[in-house]
């Protein structure tokens, strides 16, 4: 096994696109390696994906061109990969993005190499050679610091929109068309793929956006921007507790204490104060952006983002940039 | 069919905290549980043995308290049992536990099926199930949202968000199971005492093909240097420009920065 | 861990998953429609609930005393209602496995797996002076007639099979057990109680209702003797139902107060929140060693009314006034019909009265002191 001073990743596409996390993870690596950075890219032979990743400037993009691999199933791409290290060298890392598709790749892959991963990491540095993964366990209450001393490539799968991507010009950049890999073809998977439309969840428990309005926003003029602007995100619409009196809204629709908790992965709060009741049903929201007259609202505290004057304004001038 | 379900106990709640002491997870008076999406791959299991007949056999690997968690299987309906315990599988990562499940697997012998929960809700990896499959040199289909037996072969719907592959799959396979597939039943209350007629088989090391070198912690790659408690995040709190329009304008270009939004919204 | 403990700890499993994904989330709706919600009832029915400590031999769980209660205890902590509408058929289970003759036993403690069997007592004219009551029966030929009017039963309307304290003579009571479908059975009017407002609570009406002699619970003139055991058995689940409601209390309170801050400082930091809560906390446990005792005892065939009646009275009383603690930390919130404070002090409330009144428990507990030292 020759061992290369090199820190590959894997691109992820969809539909003929690079998913984002991709590019997250090219400027990750670039932040902290001293070592040749190297994006694996899978593509059909007519498409030119290479041109978008090398915006974000990794040191080299190796490109396999192959309609049928493009669309290969969990098995087929490990026997790719493993044949493209056979080809180039170990690689010193190997990094996936933590989504479904990099984990199911990379531990069967990890498998065919016995070598170690670490699942969806939340943070990678470097001690020389020695990859310190940052990973969370237990639903994110715990994290471990995991390294792979003795076994190479270091494997991880890291977690999108963890780390943000940046765009950077490398001069040092060269893309190498890999065109004499062969793969062993798996007969017993016969996959259709079909494109599903962006869908709003019938539950705000479980919805990945939603549009939140409270007492401060509960005309029905405002209800009726906030609809609107959920309508246009594919977001549900919260309300806090005062606005399930309304016929628009039941009980099922309040978050807060009495009502639901939820996890959107973006949380608009339209004049929303911030009450404990409120806020304690809102703690897993990933980003939170909230729209309050009063410049010493409590919900400013809890948001990543505020807008201090009138919300539906706000709301309106939102959807209309949308 | 004869489907092997590979299940883990877990603390019966993630929120956990460090002893300050000891520097380690804090179990004190922390029950354990079936890992809730291995529930949803038994329930799958027993539909598919419910719509073409065969039989259902849990395992597990882990101290001999698991076997609490094996006779709940059988109270929910699996036919038998397999415990892996051994001091000697004692600190495993991912993939020496992929590995003795996986020669656990063929010791058991003539599996059409494996499944196993999309992943753990303590080490969050759901790593084992590919690890196993590619042990056992099967095909896999990871986050089964569906599955039904039709003819030889298996029906089976993954969502991947933005598409949805419906796949037709040969048997042997080894899938893992996502909690949106099913509702698992809750055990039958009289069901408990009858589950004691099924058997409960362990296996130690030495009824395993096993190399030494590939078990526990010499077969682990992976090395846990440190455990802690997540830095409680504060919010930065960004304040948007006071004019709604250049506000609504900063906030789109932020959020797609960070992913949030589609570059098309 | 044998068996018995294996099985007991799946059972404690299955219920903590059912309870908080199937009873908690609707205690308030429970409350507020006066019903089992969410198909709540047909659900306990289909996993077998009902048979939990019925005997092997007659198609049950067969779980023990100590198990049984520890069920009810966590089905509390969700909702008080369900509990005690479990809490009512099993006491009256234990008193047809205790007393009743094989052919009776055969006949019903099979049904018992699906139809709720309740105990009746109470009439218009006597509650716990039992020889008030007017329901009587009489023998006629190898049958008996029953004619009487009973009040209060718990899951009255629910239940199917009812055992009734009648007279059979002047001053002997015996129990028998009546089918809502004999000729002559009618149900009656269903009370509107303040607390506990799942549990049905209705009458029966019993107009020449004709049963073979096997229907005799007991032998004639046990009526007291089976009803002093029927209360006994209901005490000691109730206590397991009243360490259910503090736990509730408990839960909410220390949640509460850990996230609400008075300017900076969450409420908890406060000596008076404190001692609120700490008062709750030693309660909740007193009350749950207390039923645990009283369980084990009789798993193991030793006396346990005193420890039974101590569960119910210390248990009662302190779960209505942690329920008050608890309301006065959440102030206004605690005072909303919104929140569940409130309710849990209701539902804490009934178990004051019934199954003998806290009053009549402190009689007892004393009785048998003297008696002890006698």
């Amino acid at each position: 096994m020759t061992v290369i001073k090199e820190n590959w990743i894997f691109a992820e596409t969809e539909l003929q696109k690079i998913n984002p996390v991709t590019y997250q993870l090219i400027t990750k690596m670039n932040q902290i390696s001293h070592d040749p950075v190297v994006v694996v890219l899978i593509e059909g032979q007519a498409d030119k994906l290479e041109n978008q990743l090398s915006e974000y400037g990794p040191d080299k993009i190796m490109t396999i061109k192959d309609d049928a691999l493009v669309n290969g199933d969990d098995l087929e791409i490990t026997n790719a990969l493993n044949n493209l290290i056979k080809l180039k060298g170990t690689p010193n890392t190997f990094i996936f993005p933590a989504t479904v598709v990099g984990r199911s790749i990379a531990p069967r892959l990890q498998a065919r190499l016995r070598a170690g991963l670490t699942a969806d990491c939340l943070d990678l540095k470097f001690e020389d050679d020695l990859l310190i993964q940052t990973k969370p366990s237990y639903g994110d209450n715990i994290m471990c610091e995991i390294i792979i001393p003795d076994h190479r490539p270091q494997m991880a799968t890291a977690r999108p929109n963890v780390f943000s991507a940046e765009k950077y010009d490398n001069p040092e950049l060269t893309i190498e068309d890999i065109t004499n890999l062969d793969w062993q073809k798996d007969s017993n998977l016969e996959i259709k793929t079909q494109v599903l439309p962006p869908k709003t969840s019938d539950d705000i428990a479980t919805a990945k956006r939603i549009v939140a309005l409270g007492r401060g926003d509960k005309t029905d003029p405002g209800i009726k921007t906030a609809q609107q602007l959920a309508q246009k995100l594919h977001a549900n619409v919260g309300v806090t507790r005062p606005l399930t009196d309304l016929d628009n809204f039941t009980i099922d629709d309040q978050i807060g204490q009495s009502g639901q908790t939820v996890a959107p992965e973006l949380l608009l709060n339209l004049g929303i104060s911030g009450a404990v009741q409120y806020t304690a049903g809102i703690a897993n929201a990933k980003v939170v952006v909230s729209a309050n007259t009063d410049s010493k609202a409590q919900i400013f505290k809890y948001s990543d983002y505020y807008f201090v004057g009138n919300a539906q304004e706000f709301a309106k001038a939102l959807e209309a940039n949308l | 069919m004869k489907i092997v379900v590979c299940i883990k106990q877990v603390p019966e709640t993630t929120n956990v905290k460090i002893d300050e002491k000891t520097k380690n997870i804090d179990r004190r008076g922390l029950g354990g549980v079936i890992n809730s999406y291995d529930l949803h791959a038994l329930k799958a299991a027993l539909d598919i043995k419910n719509q073409v007949g065969g039989e259902v056999i849990t395992l597990t690997m882990g101290p001999d308290d698991f076997a609490v968690s094996l006779q709940e299987t059988l109270a929910l309906g699996a036919d038998k049992s397999v415990l892996l315990s051994d001091r000697a599988f004692a600190g495993a990562d991912t993939l020496a536990t992929g590995y003795v499940l996986g020669k656990a697997i063929e010791k058991i012998g003539n599996v059409d099926l494996v499944l196993l929960g999309q992943q753990s809700v303590d080490a969050d990896t759901g790593q084992v199930g590919p690890i196993i499959a590619e042990l056992l040199q099967v095909s896999q289909v990871t986050y089964a949202d569906k599955m039904i037996a039709k003819n030889e072969n298996l029906l089976i719907k993954r969502n991947l968000g933005t598409v949805e592959q419906e796949i037709t799959a040969k048997l042997p396979l080894l899938a893992t199971i996502t909690e949106t597939i099913n509702e698992p039943e809750y055990t039958n209350v009289v069901e408990i005492a009858k589950s004691f007629d099924k058997t409960i088989t362990t296996w130690h090391a030495k009824d395993l093909d096993l190399e030494d070198s590939r078990v526990g912690q010499a077969g682990s790659p992976t090395i846990v240097c440190s455990i802690s408690s997540p830095e409680k995040v504060v919010k930065q709190g960004h304040k948007l420009a006071d004019d709604p329009v250049a506000a609504a304008k900063e906030l789109v270009a932020a959020l797609k920065k960070q992913n949030v939004l589609a570059e098309d919204e | 861990m044998d068996q018995k403990q294996i099985s007991k700890e799946i059972l404690l499993r299955m219920v903590k998953s059912f309870t908080t994904n199937e009873v908690a989330p609707f205690d308030m709706e429970i409350d507020h429609t006066r019903s089992y919600v969410n198909d709540l009832f047909n659900k306990i029915k289909k996993y077998d609930f009902l048979s939990t400590m019925l005997p092997k031999e007659y198609g049950g769980a067969g779980f023990d005393g100590e198990t049984t209660a520890a069920m009810i205890n966590e089905i509390a902590r969700g909702n008080a209602s369900l509990a005690v509408t479990l809490e009512g058929h099993f006491k009256s289970i234990d008193q047809i496995v205790k007393y009743g003759n094989q052919a009776l036993k055969d006949e019903y403690l099979p049904q018992s797996k699906s139809r709720i069997i309740a105990f009746s007592m109470t009439e218009p004219s006597g509650g716990s002076n039992p020889l008030g009551i007017a329901s009587h029966a009489e023998k006629k030929g190898d049958k008996w007639i029953i004619n009487g009017d009973k009040i209060m039963i718990t899951n009255g309307g629910l239940a199917e099979i009812y055992c009734v304290l009648v007279k059979t003579a002047p001053k002997e009571l015996s129990f028998f057990v009546v089918d809502k479908d004999m000729p002559g059975f009618e149900y009656g009017k269903q009370e509107n109680f303040l607390g506990l407002t799942g549990v049905p609570v209705g009458e029966i009406v019993m107009n020449n209702i004709e049963v073979d002699e096997n229907h005799l619970l007991g032998k004639i003139g046990m009526g007291k003797e089976i009803g002093d055991s029927a209360h006994n058995d209901a005490r000691v689940l109730m206590g397991a139902v009243l360490t259910g409601i503090m736990e509730h209390e408990l839960n909410i309170v220390t949640d509460y107060a850990t996230h609400r801050k008075a300017i900076d400082t969450p409420i908890i930091q406060m000596q008076g929140i404190q001692r609120k809560i700490a008062d709750i906390a030693v309660a909740k446990e007193t009350t749950k060693l207390l039923y645990q005792k009283a369980a084990w005892l009789k798993d193991h065939r030793q006396d346990y009314e005193q420890e039974a009646a101590m569960a119910k009275a210390y248990g009662s009383r302190s779960a209505v006034k942690s329920g008050d603690n608890a309301l006065q930390i959440l102030g206004g919130y605690g005072y909303s019909l919104d929140y569940p404070v409130e309710h849990l002090i209701r539902d804490a409330r009934a178990m004051e009265i019934a199954e003998g009144t806290v009053e009549k428990m402190r009689t007892e507990i004393a009785l048998i002191e003297a008696k002890n030292r006698a």
